[in-house]
């Protein structure tokens, strides 16, 4: 309702006769709080209502005044004030309704909300550091688990590195003897390597091309030495054999010779499993 | 009451409030009359209406510390604090409502009661006002005003129906308040 119709809707009347419904009492004490023109309305009403009341005053008798003396002098909790509640004393509740309760429900309302978004925002911050995390672990244990991949490939190809810089430092040494052996007969495709430094006796054997034996089988290297064969050792296929195997000394050799024996070698050799022979150059 | 100090409002109400009673000595001789005028008309009593009034003072000065100058004016708080004491009385007796109402009805025009007249009581002023409202008007506001009637009870002291007393009220306090301020 705008104030312009409110003051003339006759509520006004009714509130300064005090009959007007309690409905029509808050809404005019709404529209009071609202509009000043309508406060400005009833405070005319009650001003022509308290000046109608005060030309009909009458003097009191005059020992009153000296009976209410006496009893605020002589009462001395009259002085300080009783705090005894009294519907008498409420002045009209001009603005009171909205002044004492909307703003508390509104600042109740208001920090509730501020928290909430609040928290809201907390919880997405947190929960994205909690993602981020966890990715960051993840990523950590990946680059852990290589790096120990990373590092032992690295010592596989230093060892290998190694073995391979030993390899070349005697088939480099001017002392060591080539003695290449050609695949027999039998087994025109095989294909090995000694490698012998007479002065220190230490063979060395390169496997270059031999099938790979059976589980319970083993290669076995021999030296003949003045026409009688000597035990140099088994080796090893596989990977192993890519690399010189060191194998045991002789003083004297006039040629080399691979057979296949019995896994752990034999103490002859078995002629008809030969597979590679070669004699020593010169 | 020509000799004595004048106050503005706002010097009353710190005054009062730092209990000084020269102050309530003041406020006493300037509202008395009209606080005891609404006394004896609600309780149409001239034996009690003194106590009464007596019990009106006590109470505004126990309770100074409530008044809150933002709600409204000093005299409107006390004026309230009269009126609610003595309709609460006249509540309160043991009587028809009829019997507690009857001088309203009966003696509504008697400017002059039984009792002695305030000097400073604006007669002309008083009387130019009667001449303008109706009895009935009259009897209406001070239905109302003074004896707190609700409007059942006033449809049902003076024989008219409910929306007419509502609709003639108005008229009244819109009457009164157009005498008041011209």
């Amino acid at each position: 309702m705008d104030p312009q119709h409110f003051i003339s809707s006759g509520i006004i009347e009714l509130y300064m006769a005090g009959i007007a419904t309690d409905e029509e009492v808050g809404e005019l004490e709404t529209a009071m709080a609202q509009y000043p023109a309508v406060a400005a309305q009833v405070e005319a009403y009650r001003r022509s209502m308290e000046t109608y009341v005060t030309m009909q005053g009458i003097d009191p008798q005059p020992d009153i005044k000296a009976s209410l003396f006496s009893q605020i002098n002589n009462e001395p909790n009259l002085q300080e004030g009783v705090p005894v509640p009294d519907e008498d004393l409420q002045q009209p509740k001009v603005v009171s309704m909205q002044e004492t309760k909307s703003p508390s429900w509104k600042w109740i309302a208001a920090a509730a909300a501020v928290l909430l978004v609040g928290s809201l925002i907390l919880n997405y911050v947190f929960f994205n550091r909690y993602k981020e995390f966890r990715e960051y672990k993840d990523k950590y244990q990946s680059l852990l688990v290589s790096q120990n991949s990373i590092l032992s490939k690295s010592n596989l190809y230093k060892t290998r590195l190694e073995q391979m810089q030993e390899s070349m430092e005697i088939i480099q040494d001017p002392k060591v003897l080539k003695v290449p052996m050609p695949g027999t007969k039998a087994f025109p495709e095989a294909l090995a390597t000694v490698f012998w430094n007479p002065s220190s006796q230490q063979v060395y054997l390169k496997v270059n091309k031999l099938p790979e034996p059976t589980a319970d089988k083993q290669y076995q290297l021999w030296a003949i030495v003045d026409g009688k064969p000597v035990d140099m050792g088994v080796f090893e296929m596989g990977d192993t054999a890519s690399l010189l195997q060191k194998m045991k000394v002789t003083g004297k050799a006039q040629m080399f010779a691979i057979t296949l024996e019995k896994k752990g070698g034999a103490l002859a050799p078995t002629m008809e499993q030969m597979y590679v022979a070669g004699k020593i150059p010169g | 009451m020509e000799y004595a100090p004048t106050y503005t409002e706002d010097e009353l109400v710190q005054g009062l409030k730092a209990r000084d009673q020269k102050v309530f000595s003041y406020l006493y001789d300037q509202y008395s009359p009209a606080l005891y005028g609404v006394i004896v008309k609600v309780l149409n009593d001239n034996s009690s209406a003194g106590d009464v009034l007596q019990e009106v003072f006590l109470k505004i000065w126990r309770h100074l510390d409530k008044y809150d100058p933002e709600k409204g004016r000093l005299f409107t708080w006390m004026l309230n604090i009269a009126r609610n004491t003595a309709i609460d009385i006249l509540r309160s007796k043991s009587h028809k409502l009829e019997q507690k109402i009857q001088n309203i009805i009966d003696d509504v025009h008697a400017v002059n009661g039984p009792l002695a007249v305030h000097p400073s009581t604006d007669y002309i002023g008083f009387s130019r006002i009667l001449e303008k409202l109706t009895k009935e008007q009259r009897t209406l506001i001070d239905l109302a005003y003074y004896k707190g009637c609700t409007q059942e009870e006033i449809s049902r002291v003076l024989e008219i129906p409910l929306g007419t007393v509502k609709t003639r009220m108005r008229n009244a306090i819109s009457q009164l308040r157009n005498i008041i301020n011209k």
